[in-house]
């Protein structure tokens, strides 16, 4: 396979994950939004989502208030922001159109007709005029059947060969890094340093971001018990029948790269860190977790599935 | 470096069991330097095999049959990457503090000869101490596997002059705890490079923890550290902690067991 089609395959993946994550995150910060105030929120939610998806740097260069309407229109459909829904779906369609012929006609079309629906939702939407709040909901239900349909397309109709692993790898690295940062968000942004860890606030925090990212009912299969935050993190980082977890994502990267390396006789240093990341994510107990700090757990965690992409693209997609 | 291995245990009963129970720690975890690529218990009978983790954290499972049977089949096959760490284990499972490790056990307790042992490598460096340990033991041991059995110990063995790679491990060990350096014993299986692939029976070596570097394996039978031909399966006090097999059965009699280990090396790949 050419190494441009390698990566494509594998962007493609990332972007519609990215979108369905964005999608997720302003879910997450409408529900955060209807919390009483008397709970002691401090009314950042809507930074939250800006900082999930990395970049509110960006969006504070160009607007000074974080409103629902400025924040939704700046991820949703904001030409100038390079991870907007739109941007994802657009750069996804084009690394499609690159890669057509290693696609199947049903994962091409999922793309293509998102995009042919995208374009129509952009064009017919007034951005002076904020949408219903029904209109918001049913376009993000429309961003996220996007994710699904394409996912699934894949998974029924693609071969199984290394054009489908690059695929899949592009998948669980975009979301092993979501789950990363939203964990990261939780504790550096919404809940403000008054508030314990484990009060009010933080459980309706929780239960608003485990519901947007539909982890909630998997929670209570698991745990059966009320929302605590350490088996929160005990769900999204180590549980690896949890499909959103940092453990199940990396179990799933290493199977591929191990897959792809068996396939093409030779491997290298991506499929070595993919084994390191997975084998310290598995045999770290909770408790170092906690000891060495969340927030250090994370940003090492970030900085390693970076340093994946990084070698990834040395090693297989060179240009 | 890519290996592959088949161990098949079986038993044969001249009058069988009514039921029987065991405990397995069959299957290795991926830690740095070792990767499992696909591992699986596969058993010839009908039975229950239930997963689960002893207090080490070693994987284990609990087979139990219900009904008589004549013979009985354990195949444990498996892939796995290895890479070579310069013996150090990193990453794995580590369920308690190295302290605990300087325990002593029947098995591994010194004797005043392994006293002497010890007190004869002292060295200011306790990685130099270890490899001169190591080197001591091999030169006085011979390797015969009639001389000894499960029930010999550290002393006992010393004494004999003769035994098998766990005897030699449980040398090291009790040694190393004499001079307080915390030591373990460690079962798996082992690549050799002459190129026999068929063996009768897995492997075992120790770790001693040093310093700095964490946990260190030592083959005194190999007079090696840790290599890429080692798969590391289990590990405790003593053989009787990290024993690939424990169990207990219900009646019946004429047991019979045989055991066959493959480790060989699969397709070659390029490392870049």
């Amino acid at each position: 396979m050419l190494a441009r089609s390698a990566e494509n395959l594998f962007w493609v993946a990332r972007y519609i994950e990215r979108a369905d994550f964005s999608a997720r995150m302003i879910d997450a910060a409408l529900r955060l939004a209807t919390l009483p105030k008397a709970y002691g929120g401090d009314g950042n939610e809507w930074v939250s989502p800006l900082a999930a998806v990395g970049n509110l740097d960006l969006f504070r260069k160009v607007h000074d208030k974080q409103d629902q309407n400025t924040v939704f229109n700046f991820l949703a459909f904001d030409r100038e922001n390079p991870s907007s829904i739109r941007n994802c779906i657009a750069n996804a369609r084009r690394a499609a159109r690159a890669v057509r012929t290693a696609l199947t006609l049903e994962m091409w079309e999922s793309i293509n007709a998102a995009w042919l629906e995208l374009s129509r939702i952009e064009s017919e939407r007034d951005p002076k005029n904020p949408m219903s709040r029904e209109e918001v909901d049913r376009f993000l239900d429309f961003v996220k059947a996007i994710s699904r349909d394409f996912d699934g397309a894949a998974y029924r109709t693609m071969l199984r060969d290394d054009a489908y692993w690059f695929n899949r790898i592009g998948l669980y690295a975009e979301r092993a890094d979501n789950t990363a940062r939203i964990l990261d968000v939780k504790y550096h942004l919404l809940l403000p340093q008054s508030e314990e860890i484990g009060g009010t606030l933080d459980y309706f925090q929780w239960t608003a971001i485990l519901r947007s990212v539909s982890a909630l009912t998997a929670y209570h299969w698991v745990y059966r018990e009320s929302v605590k935050p350490w088996l929160v993190m005990d769900l999204l980082v180590q549980r690896s029948e949890m499909p959103r977890s940092l453990v199940s994502c990396y179990e799933n990267i290493a199977r591929y790269l191990d897959l792809i390396g068996q396939h093409y006789g030779q491997q290298g240093p991506s499929q070595r860190l993919a084994r390191s990341v997975h084998a310290t994510l598995v045999n770290s107990s909770r408790e170092e977790i906690f000891q060495r700090g969340l927030h250090e757990f994370v940003t090492d965690f970030i900085s390693s599935n970076n340093r994946l992409s990084g070698m990834l693209a040395e090693q297989y997609f060179p240009s | 470096m890519r290996i592959a291995v088949r161990h098949e245990t079986r038993y044969v009963y001249t009058t069988p069991p009514k039921s029987l129970i065991q405990i397995l720690r069959m299957t290795p975890r991926s830690h740095e330097g070792q990767h499992i690529l696909s591992w699986r218990i596969d058993c010839d009978a009908d039975c229950h095999l239930k997963k689960s983790e002893d207090p080490f954290g070693n994987i284990t499972h609990t087979l139990t049959v219900n009904r008589p049977l004549e013979t009985l089949t354990l195949t444990v096959e498996g892939d796995v990457e290895t890479y070579d760490t310069a013996g150090v284990v990193r990453n794995s499972v580590e369920r308690f503090d190295p302290l605990v490790f300087l325990r002593e056990t029947p098995l591994s307790a010194p004797s005043p000869l392994i006293r002497e042992l010890a007190a004869a490598n002292e060295r200011a460096d306790t990685i130099d101490q270890m490899h001169q340990l190591m080197v001591a033991i091999r030169g006085r041991m011979t390797f015969d596997t009639s001389s000894t059995d499960v029930h010999t110990s550290a002393g006992e063995a010393w004494e004999l002059g003769s035994g098998v790679c766990q005897d030699y491990a449980h040398i090291f060990i009790a040694a190393a705890r004499c001079s307080d350096v915390p030591a373990r014993f460690v079962s798996g299986h082992f690549f050799r490079s002459d190129g026999v692939v068929d063996q009768t029976a897995g492997h075992a070596w120790a770790e001693a923890y040093i310093d700095k570097l964490g946990w260190v394996g030592f083959d005194p039978a190999n007079g090696v550290c840790l290599l890429e031909n080692h798969i590391r399966i289990a590990c405790g006090l003593d053989y009787l902690y990290a024993a690939p097999v424990r169990g207990a059965r219900m009646a019946g009699s004429g047991e019979s067991m045989s055991v066959n280990v493959s480790v060989g090396q699969t397709s070659m790949q390029m490392q870049t």
